[in-house]
């Protein structure tokens, strides 16, 4: 990668320049953290179209936002947060038939000149799609609360405690919110395991 | 297909809490050293923590988009950038007046009158309007709408807290255990 001039320009520094109207330097934020808020959204959306719009949503706040970013926090915390609340509304805009959705999501997001060390085997291959479906469907079930604080855990590794800031709720209710939708997920994959 | 049906497996229950924060390596030092003596002699919840290592892994979503997506990603975040900020432009001059406003209903009750007073402005004053931008006036008018959604942007981060209370009404409704 060619090493570009803001390269190694801080983010603070960046923000300080959007806050001054710099358009170039808020798209700069955008490149250095558009992959990570991407990943994030889609551990949401499960899907590539809608995890970009999230990501894009989160991004489009964040500039409107930007004279209220007051550096206590780095810039990525601060719109960590921004884009967690977008995903946390999350809801899936329009039901695709359950058959096309695995197809969609999985095959087709496989980058096109990867290929894999271990084809799977078809059978292989049905039962991660009804899994896929599976736990998509088990976590659009999951209050958007459990929802929330079981993907920052599962999926994302935060701690009780990042959760709690993140959520801005207790520890003790993120532990809740995790061991109900543990226990719900259990229940709807309980054959899979 | 492989795929068996069996139910969950079941932890005992006033272990249940302790053994997915096990799980997660999210314990208390007391509390761990309980889950360890309780799991080597419990049969039940030695499966149940099994499964969870088993099947949580399995619920993670993965997806490494090639680069052209990332391309694509950001000349389509360039656009939606031009379209909110030529939108502020000219909306920030007329806000920047009721900007101090502090309470979210206001600004909201502001933004309405503000909606109000510039279709006025633009029926009587098409002429003058004309002068100063390009814009439509339809245009103009509808651009009003989603700033007035932006300003309740930030109260919408206390969503969380109305979503605990909503949450907890709609269990006590729907009796889940
Ligand atoms: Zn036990």
């Amino acid at each position: 990668m060619a090493a570009s001039p803001t390269a190694r320009i801080g983010d603070e520094e960046l923000v300080a320049s959007a806050q001054k109207g710099d358009r170039r330097a808020f798209e700069e934020l955008v490149e250095r953290h558009k992959q990570k808020a991407y990943r994030i959204a889609f551990d949401f959306a499960r899907d590539r179209e809608e995890a970009k719009d999230l990501s894009q949503e989160a991004f489009l706040k964040a500039f409107t936002h930007i004279s209220r970013f007051d550096g206590r926090s780095g810039f990525y915390t601060w719109f960590y947060r921004i884009l967690v609340n977008v995903c946390l509304d999350y809801r899936r805009r329009a039901k695709r038939a359950p058959a096309e959705e695995y197809n969609e999501t999985v095959e087709h997001q496989v980058d096109p000149t990867h290929v894999p060390a271990n084809p799977v085997a078809p059978d292989q291959h049905a039962i991660a799609g009804q899994l896929w479906r599976r736990v998509g469907a088990a976590l659009e079930l999951l209050p958007a609360k459990q929802r929330t604080a079981f993907i920052l855990k599962n999926h994302q590794g935060l701690s009780i405690r990042e959760i709690a800031e993140t959520m801005e709720t207790a520890e003790g209710t993120v532990k809740v919110h995790l061991h109900r939708a543990v226990t719900a997920l259990r229940q709807s994959l309980a054959e899979f395991a | 297909m492989v795929v068996r049906d069996k139910p969950a497996l079941k932890a005992c229950r006033d272990l249940e809490e302790d053994l997915v924060l096990y799980y997660y390596g999210e314990v208390s030092e007391s509390a761990r050293g309980n889950c360890d003596a309780h799991l080597k002699n419990c049969e039940a919840c030695r499966a149940s923590l099994a499964e969870m290592r088993s099947l949580l892994p399995m619920t993670a979503a993965h997806d490494e988009p090639a680069q052209a997506f990332w391309e694509d990603y950001s000349r389509e975040m360039r656009r939606k950038l031009d379209a909110v900020a030529e939108s502020e432009t000219w909306w920030r001059r007329i806000v920047g007046l009721v900007a101090p406003l502090p309470v979210p209903a206001l600004a909201t009750g502001a933004v309405l009158l503000l909606a109000l007073t510039l279709t006025l402005t633009l029926t009587l004053g098409k002429g003058l309007w004309r002068s100063s931008t390009s814009a439509p006036d339809d245009e103009a008018f509808m651009e009003v709408l989603p700033m007035a959604e932006q300003l309740d942007f930030f109260s919408n981060m206390e969503l969380l807290d109305n979503l605990d209370l909503l949450e907890t009404l709609t269990g006590q409704g729907n009796g889940t255990a």
